[in-house]
């Protein structure tokens, strides 16, 4: 692996506090994948095989509505945990969509790689317990933000937080992502600018 | 259906949700697939059987068709049906957890298989199926992001019907749906 994706890793990963001689074990269990622009990662009915981790590219996580039209639920990017969580933990057929929106290289554990991390190392519990409590709140301040703020206030406070990668995806995902049209997304981009 | 809208990634879903009832099914006991609820009917392994014939009819079109189109810069694509082929595929789609009704099936599409199969040869079936599923599913996903430009090619009922990839990638998962539910009717009787 090179080093600047092990630093990626090591830092992704920095509460587990790995001392060195685990670190080698621990890097050993990832595995670099790429995906093309527009690729499927994970299909929605399939059972997600890998926790990942971004060195390159932007993906999306979405599921289809009853129209048939896609509901942006997140990104992900460089330096940021990627997969479908749910399907991984508990190996059952995925909701949603993974899909690479640019050229993505990630590193992905399997799931029995990942829960050995938590038997050998019982760090990676406070790892663990630190991310679950960024994802749940990171999900409760985007609910919060969805059922209270404007499109306007949701759109200046995305733009305000979010980085630079994401300023380059296609528009129709980031209006679907702050539940508006891509028409409104448009709109506002040229107000604001 | 006037608001249908096809997309690769509907599509894929369905076919997997397709793929991991099938999968299932494997757990069955060889008389639970090889009893047809009566004497006129399939029983499960035929029904899969048919779909194997249904999805092969198309696999050589399909290939052809995909050697026709080129990169879409838009991303995956989005179709709406024609009239006639909206007809077509509405005959094939189920409604809920039911067949709209029931279609006699051309002799070529009949599945010939022994009504005594041994364990292996039930195996046999699933990996047909399997197979046949996949690669048509490989298909949907190396359309998705084409422009779906091409020559319309005929159904594999005639050239009574034409479709274009879209419109045939529907019409096979809305006929796999529509024997999906009859598989839960034999199990069920």
């Amino acid at each position: 692996m090179e080093q600047p994706a092990k630093s990626i890793l090591l830092s992704f990963f920095k509460a587990a506090q790995l001392q060195s001689e685990q670190q080698a074990y621990f890097l050993n269990l990832w595995k670099e994948y790429t995906f093309k622009q527009n690729e499927l990662i994970t299909e929605a009915g399939r059972i997600e095989k890998h926790f990942y981790v971004v060195l390159e590219g932007v993906q999306a996580i979405y599921l289809l509505n009853q129209k048939g039209d896609k509901v942006v639920l997140g990104f992900s990017y460089m330096g940021s945990p990627s997969g479908i969580f749910d399907s991984f933990l508990h190996q059952k057929p995925a909701d949603t969509f993974l899909e690479a929106l640019k050229p993505s290289r990630l590193l992905g554990i399997s799931r029995s790689d990942y829960l050995s991390l938590f038997e050998a190392h019982p760090d990676f519990h406070k790892w663990g317990h630190l991310f679950f409590q960024d994802i749940l709140f990171g999900r409760l301040f985007r609910e919060v933000e969805l059922l209270t703020l404007s499109a306007e206030e949701r759109y200046t406070a995305f733009m305000q937080r979010c980085p630079e990668a994401l300023k380059v995806i296609p528009q129709k995902y980031l209006a679907s992502y702050l539940n508006m049209k891509p028409e409104t997304f448009s709109r506002l981009r040229r107000m604001m600018n | 259906m006037a608001k249908l809208l096809l997309t690769p990634e509907n599509q894929i879903q369905r076919l997997n949700t397709i793929l991991n009832r099938v999968e299932a099914l494997q757990a069955l006991s060889i008389s639970q697939l090889s009893t047809p609820p009566n004497p006129k009917s399939w029983n499960v392994l035929e029904v899969l059987e048919h779909l194997t014939i249904a999805y092969s009819s198309y696999q050589t079109k399909i290939e052809n068709a995909l050697l026709e189109v080129a990169d879409s810069p838009n991303g995956a694509w989005q179709y709406q049906p024609r009239a006639w082929q909206r007809l077509v595929i509405k005959g094939q789609k189920p409604k809920g957890n039911k067949r709209p009704f029931k279609l006699k099936t051309l002799k070529k599409f009949e599945p010939l298989l022994s009504p005594t199969l041994t364990k292996d040869e039930a195996q046999a079936v699933f990996k047909r199926f399997q197979t046949a599923h996949g690669m048509f599913k490989q298909q949907v996903l190396a359309s998705r992001n084409k422009r779906m430009k091409h020559k319309r090619f005929s159904s594999a009922i005639g050239p009574i019907v034409t479709f274009y990839l879209p419109e045939a990638f529907e019409f096979l998962i809305c006929h796999a749906e529509r024997h999906m539910i009859q598989i839960e009717g034999i199990l069920a009787a």
